[in-house]
């Protein structure tokens, strides 16, 4: 038990209590390894999760304002330097930046001299997207900036392409590659990757699902397009302007400056001012993590409190010793106090170090998928502090309760006190309920009547566990509501290929040639637009695609919400989806005013349809749209189905459309086939997936090393027992059952009642990321995630009591009897 | 060792009891009842006790296991309280005392021995005697060391200061705890059948002890059920059911020095 010298003599020896505690803490190895251990999990959750979202916050906050984010962008046709000027001198704006951006396809190495794509291998079949974006003063701009690595030439010259930085979130060429990027007229430009540059306001890679790069405006001219700007982004003079104000500043540009002088606008954003596009999902996952973290200190707390109370319940006699030679119940108090300082002493310097490692991996992963920028090398100062306090006061707290009841003991109870703990047991109603169950093998039957012997530690070891199996579970039903939600939208979309062109085309010729294309079953080709909706205050919402498609079509199956879908004929009767009618409070029979290529349209809205996750869209019936734009057969998108509906032979059809596209000299600008779609949207959910995997993770953590910690001193505090049950005979085997039997028992229970909480905790999962993400998503309860918890559960549990059950069977006869 | 002259006879006296010399009396008890709430029946585990116990004498409590002897023992020492009745040791009303009180009044006045020696399992047989020191801040820090090398000392146990408990036998643990409860130097010392657990060897020992202290003018209350020892204290109280039903004293011992 001991050993029985102890070679600690000190010259100046410190006074026996303190002298007590500390071999107190070496003597139960365990015991301290599991309390430290407890307590360490709070702190490294805290600093993981506080730390990690206040590094991500701290780079956001070095990187975003530093680029100067537009408070509006607009989408235009062609327009030049002198224009730009023009707006810049508008009252109430800035400073003003000129961006031309167009989407090419590119495939990897040097091209151009190559007439045929290798044997068995289409040219489309390798092509991908990328997004070139060309400005006149990359290095003096003063509104979206962005920030080449070090090293990197910058501006880039003819020739040279900087990738923006989320290029590295996808498989995608490197500093040094060669990629031949397609005008889609037959000009083929090698561009070499000479570096990475950082722009906090680009849609990352993996949102949009396509790279962009930087290149220089006489790039862009090479390629074929004007050397003029087709997007504007505009920073207003008043750092305190309200989205409303900018909106009302951005109208006037567009209908005063710009339409006057013949420049169209096809689109407006104008954001919350200070707001980034993934603010949303940033949001949620901030509220998730900080619940994470809230929870995280909870359990911490619930295991302190179980040990702590153990040990003081383990120490009873010797507190009433203590007190027989002259001991005050403060003087107790003191020393138990310190003892669990100590705990937590040892748990910051284990967790400090570990947290914050985990902190900088987390804010990197973070900040490396949102795009965010590089984070500090370390957690901030006050969630480092947090931490500290979390490692020292919370044990403290936790504690002090138990300690204090623990220490106020009477002598004579505490002497009294004969290490069997079964006194308590047998008046309860739950005890009485086990007494009646009959037929079970003897050590069962003890395993289930000693799980329930220890209530108050019972209690809180299944509402640790508890907590963390309806934390997994629920995680497990959003997953599966993600993915849900996913297929939904899938089932909208009922097309496999969508091409978009760089020019608006001929709807026949290019139907036409998509119809002779193998693999190709159907085809529908759709006229899209950039509008913006009137709101009763004279601001616009803007960023409204406006779908025009045949009222007939079967390749969307509209889910309605109010209202109806369009019918042939239709003109000025639009359908919208929920985003447009949520966001502008819009109701069937309302009519608005829309404008699409700068002018007002007078439309009812006959119907609303449930959103899409593609944003605010209006649909209207084709022929009216393309007779109000007046433009007969030119169509931006066409839609496409395919005789084999698999990833493969959406990809393929995909591939072999773009290819007889391109040799019809049409000049495509991406081709994107459902399933790639659709894993584009997983990816995107999966963020949050993700970062509740990692949550629900710790917290089963914290749940195992929970019930591994009661199980212990279980076994601890049934030393006697155990020795009983050996003395009448019991082998390694049954000691073994009845703690595995009392770990699964205990496990069991967790899941049952985890179960009981986990449908409205993963509903209001669900609803919460909805309105944080401003995306609404389809609930699906995972019966499969619950089953497939249980089984972890019983496996966890049944391991957690291994040990435990090991040394229990390992208990002497003579050894059990004699402790204390 | 030293065994003390006088076995004689005792001389008894059947359930008559010092009343006369309560006034000046190192431990007083008056009508001292305790009742046991055990659930259905209350258990009455000392019925209206009264005793006197002077200075200096050498009080054996002798009785079957349930008689009640312990329970007397534990409201001279304040670790249990009356039910009714008045517990006076030292000057001291000891049943008048809250929990802290009575913890630093008891670690001065009285030594506890128990049955089961008791000693903390993670202290070394030194750091146990300076505990109560320590606790009721006798002595200043530096010299405690020295004050409990003495008694250990004293208690021939002085080469094994250094030792946990655990490396000890019974009778070297029961030693170790006497001088423990020696430690704040307390007028008296009550012993819960102290030799209980040792075999008769250790447990004279542990008894010539006792009558050494005694000899240095300690009073003892020692709880035993052991005849052979009972008869050589100076006062032995019988009790039964509750009940001091002898007080038997010993004419023949020597009485106590006070100038230990």
């Amino acid at each position: 038990m001991h050993g029985t010298r102890c070679g600690c003599r000190l010259a100046a020896m410190p006074d026996p209590r303190w002298a007590k505690i500390g071999r107190d803490l070496l003597a139960h190895k365990v015991r301290t390894l599991l309390t430290v251990l407890s307590i360490a999990v709070g702190v490294f959750a805290i600093l993981v999760v506080l730390g990690g979202r206040g590094m991500l916050l701290q780079s956001f906050d070095a990187n975003f304002p530093r680029s100067v984010p537009g408070d509006a962008t607009l989408y235009t046709s062609d327009c030049g330097s002198d224009l730009l000027r023009a707006v810049e001198r508008s009252a109430g704006v800035g400073a003003v930046a000129g961006r031309r951006s167009v989407v090419f396809r590119y495939l990897p190495g040097d091209l151009r001299s190559q007439a045929q794509p290798p044997a068995g291998v289409t040219l489309a079949q390798r092509s991908r997207s990328i997004e070139l974006v060309a400005s006149e003063d990359w290095a003096t701009a003063r509104v979206e900036r962005v920030f080449p690595d070090s090293g990197v030439s910058w501006p880039p010259a003819a020739g040279e392409v900087v990738l923006e930085r989320s290029a590295l979130q996808q498989d995608s060429p490197v500093v040094g590659d060669v990629i031949t990027v397609d005008a889609g007229d037959g000009t083929k430009r090698v561009l070499r990757v000479t570096g990475y540059a950082h722009d906090i306001n680009a849609i990352p890679a993996m949102f949009s699902g396509h790279i962009s790069g930087f290149v220089s405006m006489a790039e862009m001219g090479a390629l074929g397009q004007a050397a003029e700007y087709n997007r504007i982004v505009v920073s207003m003079d008043r750092p305190d302007i309200t989205r409303d104000e900018a909106s009302r500043i951005a109208i006037r540009l567009r209908d005063d400056v710009l339409a006057p002088r013949g420049v169209r606008v096809f689109g407006m954003q104008v954001p919350e001012p200070g707001s980034h596009f993934l603010g949303d999902i940033f949001r949620a996952v901030a509220v998730l993590l900080l619940a994470l973290g809230v929870m995280a200190l909870m359990l911490s707390g619930f295991l302190v409190v179980n040990t702590v109370s153990a040990l003081v319940s383990q120490q009873v006699r010797q507190i009433g010793v203590m007190k027989a030679v002259g001991a005050r119940s403060s003087q107790i108090m003191w020393m138990y106090l310190a003892l669990v300082a100590v705990y937590g002493v040892l748990a910051v310097a284990v967790g400090l170090p570990t947290g914050s490692y985990w902190a900088a991996w987390f804010a990197r992963f973070g900040g490396g998928l949102l795009n965010f920028g590089d984070a500090p090398a370390g957690p901030p100062g006050y969630a480092v502090a947090l931490a500290i306090c979390v490692g020292l006061v919370v044990p403290l707290a936790a504690a002090y309760l138990p300690i204090r009841s623990g220490t106020r003991v009477t002598v004579v109870r505490a002497l009294n006190s004969t290490g069997m703990s079964a006194a308590g047991f047998g008046h309860g109603v739950i005890d009485r309920i086990l007494g009646l169950v009959r037929g079970l093998p003897r050590p069962v039957a003890l395993a289930l009547r000693n799980t329930f012997l220890r209530k108050g530690r019972l209690a809180l070891t299944l509402t640790t566990l508890t907590l963390a199996s309806v934390v997994v579970m629920s995680v497990m039903s959003v997953r599966t509501s993600m993915l849900r939600t996913v297929d939904d939208v899938a089932s909208w979309w009922r097309y496999d290929v969508e091409v978009s062109f760089q020019q608006p085309v001929n709807a026949s010729a290019v139907e036409r040639e998509a119809l002779r294309t193998p693999g190709v079953t159907a085809v529908e080709t759709w006229l899209v637009r950039q509008a913006s909706l009137k709101r009763p205050g004279g601001t616009e919402d803007e960023g409204i695609s406006v779908i025009g498609l045949p009222a007939t079509t079967t390749f969307v199956t509209p889910r309605l919400v109010a209202g109806r879908w369009l019918a042939p004929g239709d003109e000025g009767e639009v359908v919208v989806n929920t985003d447009v009618a949520n966001d502008d409070g819009i109701h069937v029979g309302d009519v608005r005013t829309f404008t699409v290529l700068d002018k007002e349209r007078e439309w009812r809205i006959v119907g609303i349809v449930q959103g899409q996750l593609m944003g605010s869209a209006v649909f209207v019936e084709r022929n009216y749209l393309e007779s109000a734009l007046a433009e007969a057969g030119g169509i931006g998108r066409m839609v496409v189905r395919a005789a084999d509906q698999t990833d493969f032979g959406q990809r393929q059809t995909g591939d072999r459309l773009e290819q007889r596209l391109k040799d019809a000299g049409f000049a495509v600008a991406s081709v994107r086939n459902q399933k790639a779609m659709a894993a584009s949207l997983s990816s995107e959910l999966g963020i949050l997936v993700t970062f509740l995997i990692i949550m629900a993770v710790i917290l089963a953590a914290v749940g195992i090393i929970g019930l591994s910690g009661t199980m212990i001193i279980n076994v601890l505090e049934s030393t006697r027992e155990i020795g009983v049950m050996r003395a009448v005979g019991a082998s390694h085997a049954s000691i073994y059952q009845v703690f595995v039997t009392e770990g699964v028992v205990i496990g069991t229970l967790s899941w049952l009642l985890g179960a009981l909480f986990t449908y409205p905790v993963s509903l209001g999962l669900v609803r919460l990321l909805e309105k944080a993400i401003t995306i609404p998503l389809s609930y699906e309860f995972s019966w499969g995630g619950m089953f497939l918890w249980l089984a972890i559960v019983s496996i966890i549990s049944a391991g957690a009591s291994l040990l435990p059950a090991f040394r229990a069977s390992q208990v002497s006869v003579r050894d059990a009897i004699a402790y204390e | 060792m030293c065994r003390l002259e006088g076995d004689e006879s005792f001389r008894r006296e059947t359930k008559t009891l010092s009343l006369e010399s309560r006034g000046s009396a190192l431990i007083d008890l008056s009508s001292v009842v305790k009742v046991y709430d055990t659930g259905e029946v209350p258990f009455t585990a000392l019925k209206s006790i009264d005793l006197a116990v002077e200075a200096g004498e050498f009080v054996g409590l002798i009785g079957k296991s349930g008689s009640g002897k312990t329970t007397l023992i534990n409201m001279i020492t304040g670790i249990d309280r009356p039910t009714s009745g008045g517990v006076v040791v030292a000057g001291t009303p000891v049943h008048e005392l809250g929990e802290n009180r009575l913890a630093m009044w008891r670690g001065r006045t009285i030594g506890v021995v128990f049955q089961f020696f008791q000693l903390l399992p993670t202290l070394t047989v030194v750091e146990n005697v300076m505990l109560p020191m320590d606790f009721c801040n006798v002595h200043a820090r530096r010299e405690r060391e020295g004050y409990a090398m003495a008694l250990l000392e004293q208690v021939e146990m002085a080469d094994q200061a250094y030792k946990l408990p655990a490396a000890l036998s019974g009778g070297q643990q029961q030693r170790v705890a006497i001088a423990r409860a020696l430690a704040n130097d307390p007028p008296i010392l009550a012993a819960d059948e102290p030799t209980g657990n040792l075999d008769s060897a250790t447990a004279e020992a542990v008894f010539g002890l006792f009558e050494q202290l005694v000899h240095r003018g300690k009073t003892i209350v020692m709880v035993t059920h052991d005849d052979d020892l009972a008869a050589r204290v100076t006062r032995a109280l019988h009790v039964r059911d509750g009940e001091i039903v002898e007080d038997a004293r010993n004419p023949m011992r020597v009485p106590a020095r006070r100038d230990a």
